[in-house]
């Protein structure tokens, strides 16, 4: 079977539905270098990113298909699923084939599937729009920290922007040692790892206080359900959270 | 009432002042934070989030989306089922407008909170109390800059002015009508009363429909509580049952265009009045089902009427109320998935409003099999003893009631009907 690898990046898998799109021999799947190793059974041939080629897909999926298309194309991208990159290109396969009625072919397992995944992504995105908790630290700059499951923190960093305007602010995704700056003009995106402690400002410990005591005696005690609460927040969560 | 003043609270420090005065909101179910298209301002923070936002689920399960706090919980009213009644001996507390505004702008940079729940006891009178919240919300938006949700409780019985004013500020604003009927707010809350209740929803209901209005002409009028009005009404603290409140709540949709109707399970909080059932813990099931019966009403396209009726005052506590509408109308299954109108695969139980909009744009691709709609989402436990697909049947042979209902029912709990709750009520109460 032959596999395409790729470098993991967006432009860099859309440049492999390109090259397979005009390719005799069709891949069977499609990997990030990182996720490949060799085996008897598969052919590897490397794909190198094109930004020039890339356009092109990203163009025809929006055109040819739809503007959700390539939106549900960038979700599923950024969900770093296992196979996931296959399932994005054999959906692009049938995309082209049906245009934009592609999306409304529910019991179509790949498009279901793909749904699924993209769905996951935007659940994540929303969720953590409520789950970051900013830390004022000195100097003025309210810092932030996630591990998110999936990769969306280019997805929440608009919605901060917008809202906490007038504020410095960094979120940090620990996990992929990423980061997104703001300045209270613009965002920026970065790679960040953080080894020593932060220096938290005075203030901050009395909101935490504060907060925790709210959280406490907000709950309607003879209704208590900590069931119910871990299924809407999965203990994995719960480390960057102030309250629990 | 003997003359009243709000005493010094400068040496109780935040952290109590919090404890006790979100302690006392509780109560107050509305968690929404959505509706709200609140861009923010230049120099400003914050702004809204439409579809609203659940920042965190406090230990009853609860979703946390704003600060929900009393103003003040020292109150001259005297109402028999609130914790803050004014004979209850409990801590007291009050908030300046300045420490109010200061805890929310700081709560909302940490991104705790979209916004403010703002409630009070009444102090003085139901103006000046009213007065009170307008200051906290106009110091919130005009001198902090702060565009983030607010959603404040009109006091009924202030004047329509002030209501006015206050819907200005804020993004929802709700009455709570606390009863089912205007008999038991009588009796449980004797300085309360209905006229005033409905009159103050009613004015709010108006001008929401005059703004929007003068708006499509005139950008420049402020916006009046563009997120809607919303209420509540609490569940089990009298012998009214669901077909009363379900009636009750289809003609406030119907006369005020609210948002919500919300319901509160009856919390035993004052365990000595004799005017109150003796409950061991609160309806939570029966909430539930009023719950899914409202959403019948908004949603499914359902009458009141259709739902309960006098031979069926109650819900079933074991069913979903859809559910058992579909068996006692079993005559008008089974339907076919793929030729049913819209309206007709939302009176399917285990299709809802999202595998309902599906099933139509997948079939107009291609026709669905039984597999496909597992794919959709549809609920086939349920589903498939009232559909068939591609003209196969997969429920239960003869379609007959009995052995549907076994089927489907959560066999795994029981719960007892809502009509033994009559027996919790005293003699008193319900000879009056």
């Amino acid at each position: 079977m032959i596999v395409y690898i790729y470098d993991g990046t967006f432009p860099g898998l859309l440049t492999a539905v390109y090259e397979a799109f005009y390719q005799k021999e069709k891949p069977g799947q499609i990997l990030k270098e990182w996720d490949y190793s060799q085996n008897l059974f598969s052919q590897p041939i490397y794909i190198s990113s094109d930004n020039g080629k890339a356009d092109k897909v990203f163009n025809a999926i929006k055109e040819r298909i739809s503007f959700t298309a390539l939106k549900n194309v960038y979700y599923a991208f950024l969900s770093e699923t296992d196979n996931g990159d296959t399932l994005i290109y054999n959906y692009l396969k049938l995309g082209f084939k049906m245009g934009k009625y592609v999306d409304g072919n529910h019991s179509h397992e790949t498009v279901s599937r793909l749904h699924e995944i993209c769905k996951k992504v935007a659940r994540e995105k929303h969720r953590m729009l409520g789950l970051i908790r900013f830390r004022l630290i000195r100097g003025d700059v309210y810092y932030a920290s996630m591990e998110p499951d999936h990769n969306v923190i280019a997805l929440i960093a608009p919605h901060f922007a917008r809202r906490m305007s007038d504020q410095n602010w960094i979120i940090h995704d620990i996990k992929r040692k990423t980061a997104i700056v703001y300045n209270q003009t613009e965002w920026v995106m970065t790679d960040l790892e953080i080894t020593q402690a932060l220096p938290i400002d005075e203030e901050e410990y009395l909101y935490q206080k504060v907060w925790k005591t709210y959280f406490d005696k907000i709950a309607i005690r003879e209704r208590k359900n900590p069931r119910l609460q871990k299924s809407f927040i999965p203990s994995r969560y719960w480390k960057h959270l102030v309250e629990i | 009432m003997a003359s009243f003043t709000l005493r010094g609270n400068g040496e109780m420090n935040l952290e109590r002042k919090v404890e006790i005065l979100s302690e006392s909101a509780k109560y107050d179910v509305s968690c929404s934070s959505s509706g709200s298209k609140r861009k923010n301002t230049k120099g400003g923070i914050g702004n809204g989030a439409y579809s609203g936002i659940c920042h965190s689920w406090s230990e009853d399960g609860r979703c946390i989306s704003l600060l929900k706090i009393l103003y003040t919980n020292y109150c001259i009213y005297d109402c028999v089922y609130c914790v803050n009644r004014h004979s209850n001996d409990i801590p007291r507390a009050a908030f300046t407008p300045e420490e109010l505004a200061e805890l929310t702008i700081n709560f909302y940079r940490r991104n705790y909170i979209e916004g403010l729940f703002l409630s009070s006891g009444i102090i003085k009178n139901p103006d000046y109390t009213m007065e009170q919240l307008i200051k906290a919300m106009r110091l919130l938006r005009e001198s902090k800059g702060f565009n983030g949700y607010i959603h404040v409780k009109a006091i009924p019985g202030a004047d329509n002015r002030l209501i006015s004013l206050a819907g200005q500020y804020a993004d929802r604003m709700s009455v709570n009508i606390e009863l089912p009927t205007g008999r038991s707010l009588s009796m449980l809350a004797p300085q309360k009363n209905k006229s005033s209740i409905i009159g103050s929803m009613g004015l709010i209901s108006t001008r929401i429909k005059e703004v929007r209005e003068e708006r499509k002409t005139f950008k420049r009028v402020l916006p009046f509580v563009p997120a809607g009005q919303s209420t509540q009404l609490i569940v089990g603290a009298t012998p009214d049952d669901d077909l009363h409140i379900l009636n009750l709540t289809q003609g406030l949709y119907g006369r005020f265009g609210l948002k919500r109707v919300y319901y509160s399970a009856y919390v035993p909080v004052n365990t000595q009045s004799s005017l109150l059932p003796a409950i061991a813990s609160p309806p939570m099931v029966r909430e539930n089902r009023l719950y899914q019966a409202d959403w019948l009403l908004r949603f499914y396209g359902f009458k009141a009427e259709e739902i309960l009726d006098e031979k069926h005052p109650n819900l079933d506590l074991n069913l979903d109320p859809k559910s058992d509408w579909a068996l006692r109308n079993l005559h008008l299954f089974p339907v076919e998935v793929n030729k049913a109108d819209y309206e007709m695969l939302l009176r399917v139980p285990g299709i809802g409003v999202i595998s309902a909009r599906k099933i139509l744009a997948a079939r107009r691709v291609k026709a669905l099999t039984f597999d496909g709609l597992s794919r959709i989402g549809v609920v086939l436990k349920r589903a498939r003893h009232f559909i068939t697909c591609q003209g196969k049947y997969y429920g239960e042979r003869g379609l007959n009631e009995e052995l549907i209902r076994l089927s489907i029912t959560n066999t795994k709990r029981s719960f007892t009907q809502a009509s033994n709750q009559l027996t919790f009520f005293t003699e008193e109460f319900l000879g009056c």
